[in-house]
């Protein structure tokens, strides 16, 4: 089957003409991309393959649509992202992935509503994230797959209100969708049940909220500028997108906590460069005293960022991010002799490194994290070229590491790979 | 996701139009006649950019995209809204550019497949645009009190003005030349020249038609004269005065762009 849809592959690519694909002239024309990653893995774990995590084939087609039957009077469009893959780890499994499929339209000149599964994405932090709660996709990340790949798309509404005074986007969520994180097929990690970190051995079963009324998630962000500075306060009610609660720990089961975030933002300019600062509270409900100790306790995070254009097509971002367990004395007293316990602190400084050379055909960056509380790290070099206008070819890293194995970082260093990319855009 | 948007050095315009001829001028009143002729003609403006970029070895790269552009106040700040269709790694992607005079620009990249609204650090003004042979001041406009202006010459029915940077601080040239038309004050053509007096790079008009009653230049080409590269950029569809709105240089406007001015 795996060749058959490979050979399907690379007959559509190699039957396209430089430019999209017209199927007619009244239909839309759509466009995407096809591409082959590769990831070699250095480490052996007990995940399902010793040498590599990565090897897939990927086919991407989108294409958008101006219906004159529905809503034609309120500007209406209909979007559609999808990729077709070949996923040799999984032995060739085939899979489609529907990336976006909504409709947008507005109803008055100052409303737009977006219905579907669509990508939902605010706040200010470059691969940290306070007030953006909607679903990552963490394993795309560590394996190295584009940096699209890292916001999973949500099923629900955004609905945007414009005015003077401040705007608004209200986004409901009636379907529950967690991070995607590693579960010990494709990538090892921390499993608190095997005492450590655990592949294919662990048993881990996360329980999701099931999708019923009132478990529907809200997101409301109340933003504007002033000036060159951009202001924005932001609430999310729904639940923890991580599995920050035991539900039963003799099944090996975790469940996903309650959650609300209280936050704001602000973005502009400062000493030459772009100045970030954004910051929230979260209050995990089904814990609200802090002394439950198989729930996460409420917490607070902060971070600030900069980024400097140096010239010469060169530029440098930092970053530095803190989050503190609230009511810790509470937590640490429900504690039992045999639990992993969390550090109160942890901090977590982010470097980047962008350079481009060759009249930007040549791309070089680097992004490291690195966490002095943690005594972790996690770097991500790149380097990709530009061949001609179609394609792109990519060769990068994912290195992690820690002193203990049951840090953010450190549970995944037997991880890290070195990965190879090449696409054809179309 | 392409990087080099990201460094995306800005929006291009060359919109140039007739003004009234003068008899005697100051070099500082052609220069700035010049300045509003080329980047300031009409309150707003649209165009579809075709580029064609020529590396030293021949190979081309295409870039296509629509530019929007209201100015604010007239030989003052500016708004433009690029949508890229090409190349394709690049399409849907939009970026604005918020030009002022005096301080760096507010700029931002819309990464559709993300739903990412990123903010741009961006000082160096000099950097390539898209890749191309243009820097972003060649297509934005360099602020004039940057130079200071001396009339050489007139050649050809042009004004030929030398320009000196006040701070030899972030540029890479040491002086350079603009022929600006004596009937219409349009640049047509400039010089640029090294520290050690060697001519290094060059700009100039192909192609100027007259639109609503302006002489605009539909195409022009920078020639890197050490490498042989250059790039040519055409200017389609070009219209002056739509009455655009503020609003559509906005964060709504780069998540929905405005359909009708944008042919996705």
């Amino acid at each position: 089957m795996k060749q058959i849809l490979l050979s399907f592959f690379i007959l559509a690519v190699s039957a396209l003409p430089a430019g999209a694909v017209s199927l007619g002239k009244n239909l839309p024309p759509i466009h995407g991309f096809f591409e082959a990653d590769y990831g070699y893995k250095f480490k052996h774990d007990k995940t399902k393959r010793d040498s590599y995590n990565l090897l897939e084939q990927r086919l991407q087609l989108k294409t958008r649509y101006f219906p004159k039957w529905f809503l034609a009077d309120w500007n209406s469009e209909v979007f559609f992202r999808g990729d077709f893959i070949v996923d040799e780890y999984y032995a060739g499994k085939t899979k489609f992935d529907l990336r976006e499929f909504y409709t947008q339209f507005s109803p008055t000149s100052s409303v737009d509503v977006k219905i579907g599964r669509q990508v939902f994405t605010w706040g200010t932090g470059d691969y940290l994230f306070i007030n953006d709660v909607f679903p990552k996709d963490y394993v795309s990340f560590f394996i190295g797959r584009d940096d699209e790949y890292l916001k999973a798309p949500s099923d629900g509404a955004r609905i945007s209100f414009y005015n003077k005074i401040a705007n608004a986007d209200l986004v409901i969520i009636p379907v529950f969708k967690p991070n995607t994180i590693p579960k010990g097929d494709r990538l090892s990690f921390l499993d608190t049940f095997e005492g450590g970190i655990a592949g294919r051995n662990s048993e881990r079963q996360l329980i999701e909220p099931p999708t019923q009324f009132n478990n529907t998630q809200y997101a409301l962000r109340l933003y504007r500028t002033f000036g060159s500075y951009e202001a924005a306060l932001y609430y999310y009610r729904g639940f923890y997108e991580m599995p920050r609660g035991y539900k039963d720990e003799a099944h090996h089961q975790l469940f996903y906590p309650r959650l609300d975030v209280y936050g704001g933002s602000l973005r502009g300019p400062v000493l030459g460069g772009i100045g970030n600062f954004e910051a929230g509270y979260y209050n995990s409900r089904n814990d609200p005293n802090g002394d439950n100790r198989l729930i996460e306790n409420s917490s607070f995070k902060v971070m600030a960022g900069y980024e400097k254009d140096l010239g010469h097509d060169f530029r440098v971002g930092v970053q530095y991010f803190f989050e503190q367990i609230l009511d810790y004395e509470d937590y640490k007293r429900a504690l039992i002799p045999q639990d992993f316990y969390w550090d109160e602190y942890r901090h977590v400084v982010t470097l980047r490194l962008t350079k481009l050379l060759w009249n930007q055909t040549l791309h070089l960056s680097f992004f490291a994290f690195y966490s002095p509380s943690d005594e972790d790290g996690y770097i991500r070099p790149m380097v990709s070229y530009d061949v001609n206008d179609h394609l792109t070819a990519t060769v990068g890293a994912n290195l992690m590491w820690g002193k203990s194995d049951i840090t953010e970082f450190g549970q995944f260093e037997q991880n890290s790979n070195i990965y190879f990319r090449i696409r054809y855009s179309f | 996701m392409r990087k080099s948007l990201v460094i995306l050095a800005g929006a291009i315009f060359l919109f140039a139009a007739v003004s009234s001829a003068a008899q005697k001028l100051t070099v500082d009143q052609i220069v700035d006649k010049a300045n509003k002729v080329a980047y300031y003609e009409g309150d707003d403006g649209i165009a579809e950019v075709n580029m064609v970029i020529t590396d030293s070895q021949g190979r081309k790269r295409i870039r296509k995209f629509t530019i929007l552009r209201k100015d604010t106040t007239d030989g003052g700040e500016q708004k433009f809204y690029v949508y890229f269709y090409k190349p394709e790694d690049v399409r849907d992607m939009v970026y604005m550019v918020w030009k002022h005079l005096g301080r760096d620009d507010d700029r931002w990249l819309y990464l559709p497949a993300l739903d990412l609204v990123r903010r741009i650090a961006a000082t160096d003004k000099r950097s390539s645009f898209v890749g191309s042979h243009f820097v972003y001041e060649d297509v934005s406009g360099r602020g004039i009190d940057e130079d200071t202006h001396e009339l050489v010459g007139e050649e050809n029915g042009c004004y030929k003005v030398k320009n000196v940077p006040k701070s030899k601080k972030n540029v890479e040239f040491a002086y350079y030349y603009v022929w600006i038309k004596k009937d219409n004050f349009m640049p047509i053509k400039a010089e640029y020249y090294d520290s050690r007096g060697k001519k290094y790079r060059l700009i100039e008009a192909l192609k100027v038609e007259d639109i609503q009653g302006h002489p605009t230049i539909t195409k022009m080409k920078a020639t890197n004269l050490d490498s042989g590269g250059n790039t040519v950029i055409s200017y389609d569809r070009v219209q002056y005065d739509i009455n655009l709105t503020d609003d559509i240089f906005t964060e709504r406007y780069l998540r929905r762009p405005p359909r009708q001015w944008i042919k996705k």
